[in-house]
């Protein structure tokens, strides 16, 4: 899931400020997940700059909608018939549903109103936590699932810095050793001796530095 | 505290509460007359931020929730997370310049068990302590 948190009200405030017509979209998929932008955060959000407005008696036409996913065009073709009727979009979803969005209808600025945030697990109600960082050539087989670059603090590949405590990390003791948790994986599955490898420094190239990423299947 | 108030108050909930069944809400409401308006809850848990977000933009003074006791909620955690979402509603409109005592709480005692009809004039007296909502432009 990607996760997402809401920007600071004024700094949407302040973004919105120009516009009379607006749109509150939320996506209904990760960002609903991580309770940042669903059709209850949309409804929320949209109801706060409404009282905001009427508070400072400003005239301005404010409504939400929530769409299943705002990352994958068939879903926001589907706003084809409103958004002519606004004059700006506030868009809950992650980086890539705003620019979706954009790319779809380009006459209509798209705001984001939350900061996207990392590729991560529900632990908990209302707990997220970072997970993956889409590196482009996953490693988990090697290190019995957990992965040390997202999951470790200094992202080592070869072993633990020796630092840890009760299995807790030395740079954040609210946190599991990523490395002790690697260690006790792979002895459970009697697959310790992955770790004789030696791992080279990452090949970040997989993951950024020649444009966006692109997959592209036959198939589909 | 009867006939004609200043202002306006959403009340919601939950139906543990003592004497909250329908005579005593038609009762409320005819003493109140518009001043209070009731929702009442299965279980304050229920209460979700954006009903008191909602009360505040289109007709409230002020919202307040009622609950059970502490370790009382026949769900278990109903009424706690009320109180989450009640601190959760008070930062949002703080954020905006609303004053947060506008949204209110009362959590029920074990000790001193009261009826709905109490817990709305306590409501009604904290309501009344502050002016009207700047949201909604009135006479
Ligand atoms: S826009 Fe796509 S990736 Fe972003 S939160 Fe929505 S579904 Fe997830
Ligand atoms: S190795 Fe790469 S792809 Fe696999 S979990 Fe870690 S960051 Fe994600």
């Amino acid at each position: 899931m990607i996760t997402g948190e809401q920007k600071p009200i004024d700094e949407i405030r302040e973004m919105i400020s120009p516009y009379k017509r607006i749109l509150v979209l939320g996506c209904a998929s990760c960002v609903a997940e991580c309770a940042a932008g669903g059709e209850k955060e949309a409804a929320m959000l949209a109801s706060t700059l409404r009282i905001a407005a009427k508070m400072r008696k400003e005239n301005v036409l404010i409504k939400e909608k929530t769409l299943d996913r705002q990352c994958v065009r068939d879903f926001i073709i589907s706003l084809d018939d409103i958004i002519g009727k606004y004059d700006v979009v506030l868009s809950l979803g992650c980086g890539a549903g705003v620019q979706a969005v954009a790319e779809i209808f380009p006459e209509v600025p798209i705001i984001p109103a939350l900061n996207t945030g990392f590729l991560g697990e529900t632990k908990d109600q209302g707990y997220w936590v970072e997970s993956c960082l889409g590196c482009g050539d996953c490693m988990l087989y090697h290190f019995g699932g957990i992965c040390p670059l997202a999951r470790c603090s200094k992202q080592l590949l070869n072993g633990p810095c020796g630092g840890s405590m009760d299995g807790r990390c030395e740079i954040d003791p609210d946190v599991e050793c990523a490395w002790h948790l690697i260690v006790d994986r792979l002895t459970k599955f009697g697959a310790l001796d992955r770790l004789e490898n030696i791992y080279p420094p990452k090949d970040w190239s997989r993951k950024q530095g020649k444009g966006p990423r692109k997959i592209v299947r036959e198939d589909q | 505290m009867t006939g004609e108030q200043k202002r306006t108050l959403a009340l919601y909930y939950c139906q543990n509460v003592p004497a909250s069944g329908e005579k005593e809400r038609q009762d409320l409401e005819e003493k109140y007359r518009k001043s209070i308006r009731l929702f009442p809850l299965p279980c304050s848990g229920r209460l979700e931020t954006v009903h008191l977000l909602l009360a505040l933009e289109e007709f409230a003074d002020m919202a307040y929730i009622i609950t059970c006791p502490e370790g009382e909620c026949r769900y278990s955690e109903g009424n706690k997370r009320a109180k989450k979402r009640v601190g959760r509603t008070r930062a949002i409109i703080a954020g905006i310049g609303l004053e947060e005592e506008r949204i209110g709480i009362i959590i029920g005692s074990k000790d001193n068990q009261m009826s709905l009809s109490d817990y709305a004039s306590i409501a009604m007296e904290n309501a009344l302590k502050l002016p009207s909502s700047p949201v909604h432009s009135r006479p």
